[in-house]
């Protein structure tokens, strides 16, 4: 069957297609590979530019498009580039080579270093690597000594006085170092440090003894105060914990100026004339996307039953189907919507229950969808709950896109944003904070590197920014929302989703990446296991960071608890017992009790030394770590790369549709503009999701920078037509979650 | 001539250039010193370095008659000298103060010559272990109201130790306190071996120290100023010396603590900051002392002591450079010009007064 011809012949209506299913699946597949991101070429040398990531806005971005601009800032760049050669050639004359120059220890440089960002006297760092440098009158660098901080942050630098009081002797730097990154030479992990302190000491204030640098509060990977959840400090103007590497920050600019350009035009458009715009040539100056594509093949399809079931399956909803207690073979999928969280009146957002069955093929068929909440601005009750069935056309199709809008919204909060992000950050902060010596760094830095910058750019952009005036949850509703979604977070007991059916492919190339995870882990702890338990105190420290800084079991703090009345209290139950399923958190789990709160996350170990340690710790170690590289790794990237695909079409999906003024409210066709996003929340919204999918760089196979542990590119490669056959191409899989 | 007697000469060469410069430097160093000290502070202050505020006495010592130290001619079993000594407190006009209090001795009745001098301070650390130390010491200090070396305690933590050690405040009498000398000096033994020594005195009848802080403040070290409400006066301590003298005199053992020598000796034997180990080291009895009589302001204030007053074999241990530890006692032996300033100040411009014992506390200069 010639596809071209049938689809321009077909003239499908929602829902019922005279297509067989193999020409469908045929469509689908040719709409993928259609829609498939591509890095093309960077452009030419006036092509406009952008300087960072953090310059992005949901705005207007800055952007350099003036030609004059344009080579100003290149020869700004030749600039740098002169100064950083230079800075290269003088590193090369005087190289600091390793060689202590000590003829006898009769000196120490002492103090303590803590974690600055703490209140009062604050958490000490232990095992920082520290250095003490002399530069000579002629310039040449001479090591003097170098220690680590104990286990109290307490440093006693060893040296002699004589080398460092030299009369060649110039200046002397006591530097701290940290470990920034790792890299990989053939499978054994190369830890890079980088200077992150040089406190310059007067050669003629070294007398011998003990020089006293005091207490050195360090703003490294210092917690924010007062967040909601836990966060790392990022200042990006003054001090940011890390920074993004070069091919990252390239790889989203070369991507981002040609869509950068087209909400620049839509914007400027709507400022001066706003009737001169709809939302199909919007959607028009954008790529096409997934739903776009099929459209343009199969008319209809995408807005019918088996598409929704299987989007709501497999897509980037990937939803979680939890089996009816009392009708064998119907499933739901439920996506909560104001609940009690600080919200506009502007967007709808009911709780959506979509109850399904399997087909034949295994692919899941709506048969129910409850609505509960308000619909139109003329409602009042929302608690009132309306049933739909496929028999209730049209209000069946209006029904399934209020469901698909209410679906990206739970997704990207709670799944995306909470459940990766949030989450992945909550490991490396303790991470970069703790681990030092032991190996697991080299196990987890590769995969939790970046995310506390992408984040700290969403919370101005996406929660700060987009989604609250996108949708119908204000700022500090969706900061709520996000925290209750991390206290049902915790690497304890979790494990993929189980698939319900043969054609569950989502739930399946998930337990397949468990797997390689899972021996990519247990074969690095046994390679490694006298190392990681030497340092054991280590693992002890990032468990009590971990868990000290975890939010409360969700609804369970004073402060997180749903409003007095019995209806709260049950949507509170419905939704916990749903999110347990959704993130497998067992909530009958014994949890650590931090001021009085129980704590989403499990304690790893309570032992400072293995020797200590109880017989499940090392189990536990493992177990946490296999959870957070999967949350980093497959479970963002799951969702990151399916935006386009499920959120590219403003009409067919977005974060929320507006009550308009009609008394029928959301339940409106797609026609109706009032109901769908304004022109430049529009024009956002597809800028925002092919800026999130399109950008995508430090992928597992592909390991752009050699930071990913060679034996877990190649465990991937060896599945690679296992995959492959689930729709999943492993060269696509992230390494870290950087966007 | 073969590449590792290049290798050698070389060595040598570099040996000896540093080692003269080191010398060179140090003997800089403490003449410039000594003579800035003369010149703006003993000259036109009528001023010691530190302990001006003082009281002396004399009385007779006696050599142990049975020694267990090395033999030494000069310490001969039952050998008598007449003896002065001053007691005094360091820096302040003030003795309710938080000071170091010191000890020295001298081996004669003159207010200068002697055969032997020692000075010692309380505390068995220091604060400043050589020359470069001390100049540092010396320029952190930045005294204001009774608060000072704060800049030098909080970069220098073994200063600080060393101050906590050697305060005392609320001292019961000069008599019971322990006193130090610290850094070693020569001992070259009637045997013909070379040794270095450490002395220290204590209260003759063991009687326990007094005026020590049980739980010294690190951050506070800083601030001597007496306490609120203080009842003694400036000149307590001074006046419980005078009247216990009067009444039954005050009684002294001088100890000593030898360490043989060898080559390629540990420089951290010679450092100030670190002790003997008392079980290699042991403390000798080496004399008694009585003193019998107390000096006035004038004879008290003219008494000075130098560790040039000293036969050669127990002299000074000679200092390389200004970190070298035996540097200190280097120092000391060529501040001469400073001490004879202070008494040529004393002609030209007359003696200083006694401390009134007036309400102006926490002070280093007579003023009123």
């Amino acid at each position: 069957m010639n596809v071209e011809n049938t689809l321009a012949e077909a003239e499908l209506t929602p829902g019922a297609t005279s297509v067989d299913d193999a020409t469908i699946r045929e469509i689908v597949e040719k709409a993928k590979r259609e829609t498939r991101i591509e890095y093309k070429d960077r452009g030419s040398f006036f092509t406009p530019r952008m300087r960072s990531i953090n310059h992005l806005e949901v705005g207007r971005s800055k952007i350099i498009t003036n030609p004059i601009t344009i080579a100003l800032e290149w020869a700004f760049e030749q600039w740098i580039a002169v100064k950083r050669r230079i800075k290269q050639v003088l590193a090369d004359l005087f190289p600091r080579r390793d060689k202590i120059w000590c003829d006898r220890v009769d000196s120490h440089l002492v103090g303590r270093t803590i974690f600055g960002g703490d209140r009062g006297q604050g958490a000490p760092i232990h095992h920082l690597h520290l250095e003490f440098w002399g530069r000579t009158w002629l310039g040449s660098w001479r090591k003097l000594g170098q220690t680590r901080t104990d286990k109290d942050g307490q440093f006693r630098l060893p040296f002699d006085l004589r080398q460092a009081r030299a009369f060649s002797m110039r200046k002397t730097y006591f530097e701290v170092h940290t470990t920034t990154r790792v890299y990989f030479k053939q499978d054994d992990p190369q830890f890079h440090f980088d200077l992150w302190k040089r406190i310059p000491i007067k050669p003629s204030d070294l007398i011998g003894m003990d020089y006293n640098l005091r207490t050195l509060r360090l703003d490294f990977w210092r917690y924010r105060e007062n967040g909601y959840t836990p966060r790392a400090h990022v200042d990006t103007t003054t001090n940011a914990p890390e920074h993004y590497s070069e091919g990252r920050v390239d790889a989203l600019i070369s991507q981002v100026i040609p869509i950068e350009l087209t909400k620049i035009k839509h914007l400027d458009q709507i400022e001066m004339d706003p009737g001169t715009l709809t939302i199909p040539q919007i959607q028009k100056d954008y790529p096409v996307n997934l739903t776009t594509c099929i459209e343009k093949y199969l008319p209809g399809y995408t807005r019918g039953d088996d598409w929704f079931g299987e989007r709501m399956m497999n897509g980037m909803n990937r939803g979680y189907f939890q089996p009816d207690k009392t009708r064998k073979g119907r499933y739901w999928v439920r996506y909560f919507g104001k609940c009690w969280y600080e919200h506009n009146e502007i967007y709808a957002l009911p709780d959506v229950d979509i109850c399904f069955k399997l087909k034949k093929n295994g692919l899941p068929e709506p048969v129910e969808i409850h609505l509960t909440g308000k619909l139109s601005a003329y409602d009042t009750d929302p608690w009132q709950t309306r049933k739909y069935t496929p028999k209730d056309e049209p209000n069946w199709t209006y029904a399934k896109r209020v469901a698909r809008v209410s679906g990206a919204f739970n997704t990207e909060v709670e799944e995306h944003f909470a459940g990766t992000h949030l989450n992945a950050e909550q490991f490396a902060v303790p991470c970069y904070r703790n681990l030092t010596l032991n190996p697991v760094a080299a196990l987890l830095m590769p995969h939790l590197k970046e995310v506390s910058l992408i984040n700290h750019t969403a919370d101005k952009t996406l929660i700060g920014g987009y989604i609250q005036s996108a949708s119908a949850l204000s700022e500090n509703g969706l900061k709520q929302r996000t925290r209750d979604i991390m206290g049902v977070q915790d690497w304890k007991g979790w494990r993929p989703m189980e698939p319900i059916s043969p054609a569950h492919s989502c739930a399946k190339a998930e337990g397949m990446f468990w797997d390689v995870v899972c021996t990519y882990v247990d074969e690095f702890f046994a390679l490694r296991e006298a190392e990681i338990k030497e340092h054991w105190y280590e693992i002890y420290r990032f468990s009590e960071d971990l868990v000290n800084n975890a939010v409360p079991v969700a609804f369970t703090a004073p402060g997180d608890a749903p409003p007095e009345g019995d209806k709260w209290h049950d949507l509170a139950e419905r939704r916990f017992d749903y999110y347990c399923g959704q993130y497998c958190f067992d909530p009958t789990l014994d949890r650590p009790v931090v001021d009085g709160q129980t704590r989403a996350i499990s304690r790893i170990t309570s032992a400072q030394s293995f020797d200590q340690a109880g017989p499940e710790d090392w189990q536990n170690l493992k177990d946490a770590c296999k959870y957070a590289i999967m949350v980093a790794t497959y479970l963002h990237t799951w969702i990151n790369e399916h935006q386009y695909d499920d959120l590219g079409e403003v009409l067919y999906s977005c974060g929320g549709l507006r009550y308009g003024e009609k008394p029928r409210g959301i339940m409106a066709p797609e026609d109706d503009y009032d109901i769908a996003p304004d022109l430049v929340r529009s024009t956002q919204m597809l800028w925002f999701t092919n800026l999130l999918s399109r950008t995508e760089y430090g992928f597992i196979t592909v390991n752009e920078e050699n930071d990913v542990n060679p034996h877990f590119a190649r465990l991937l490669e060896e599945r690679r037509e296992a995959f492959a056959a689930l729709g999943v191409d492993v060269d696509s899989i992230e390494s870290r979650t950087n966007i | 001539m073969s590449a590792k007697a290049h290798h050698s000469l070389g060595h040598m060469i570099a040996f000896w250039t540093r080692r003269i410069f080191d010398k060179a430097v140090l003997w800089i160093y403490c003449k410039v010193f000594a003579l800035l000290l003369a010149m703006f502070l003993c000259l036109p202050g009528r001023k010691r370095m530190s302990h001006d505020n003082g009281i002396a006495g004399t009385g007779t010592l006696r050599i142990v008659d049975n020694p267990s130290f090395p033999a030494h001619d000069f310490f001969a079993p039952g050998r008598e000298f007449p003896v002065r000594i001053r007691h005094a407190s360091a820096t302040f006009l003030d003795d309710a103060m938080n000071c170091i209090r010191s000890m020295s001795i001298k081996f004669s009745h003159d207010r200068f010559k002697s055969p032997f001098d020692i000075e010692m301070n309380t505390g068995q650390t220091s604060l400043f272990w050589s020359a470069v130390s001390f100049l540092k010491f010396a320029k952190l200090r930045r005294q204001k109201y009774g608060v000072e070396y704060r800049d030098f305690n909080r970069r220098y933590p073994d200063g600080l130790k060393g101050s906590m050690e050697a305060g005392r405040r609320h001292a019961s009498s000069f008599e019971n306190l322990r006193y130090n000398c610290k850094t070693p000096f020569l001992y070259n033994g009637s045997d013909g071996l070379r040794r270095y020594a450490k002395y220290r005195v204590i209260p003759a009848d063991g009687a326990p120290e007094t005026g020590i802080d049980p739980d010294p403040s690190e951050w506070d070290q800083c601030n001597q100023r007496i306490l609120p409400h203080e009842t003694r006066g400036r000149n307590y301590l001074k006046h419980e010396y005078e009247d216990r003298v009067a009444r039954r005199g005050a009684h002294y053992k001088l100890q000593i603590q030898t360490h043989p020598a060898s080559d390629g000796e540990d420089p951290e034997v010679f450092n100030n900051m670190v002790l003997w180990d008392e079980v290699a080291h042991p403390w000798h009895d080496l004399a008694e002392i009585t003193i019998t009589e107390t000096l006035d302001w004038r004879e008290s204030t003219m008494t000075t002591f130098s560790v040039n007053n000293m036969p050669k074999s127990l002299g000074v241990i000679p200092a390389q450079s200004i970190f070298d530890y035996n540097s200190v006692n280097y120092m000391r032996a060529h501040s001469e010009i400073a001490r004879k300033a202070r008494l040529l100040s004393y002609k030209l411009f007359g003696m200083v007064p006694p401390i009134p014992d007036n309400d102006n506390r926490n002070v280093e200069d007579w003023g009123v």
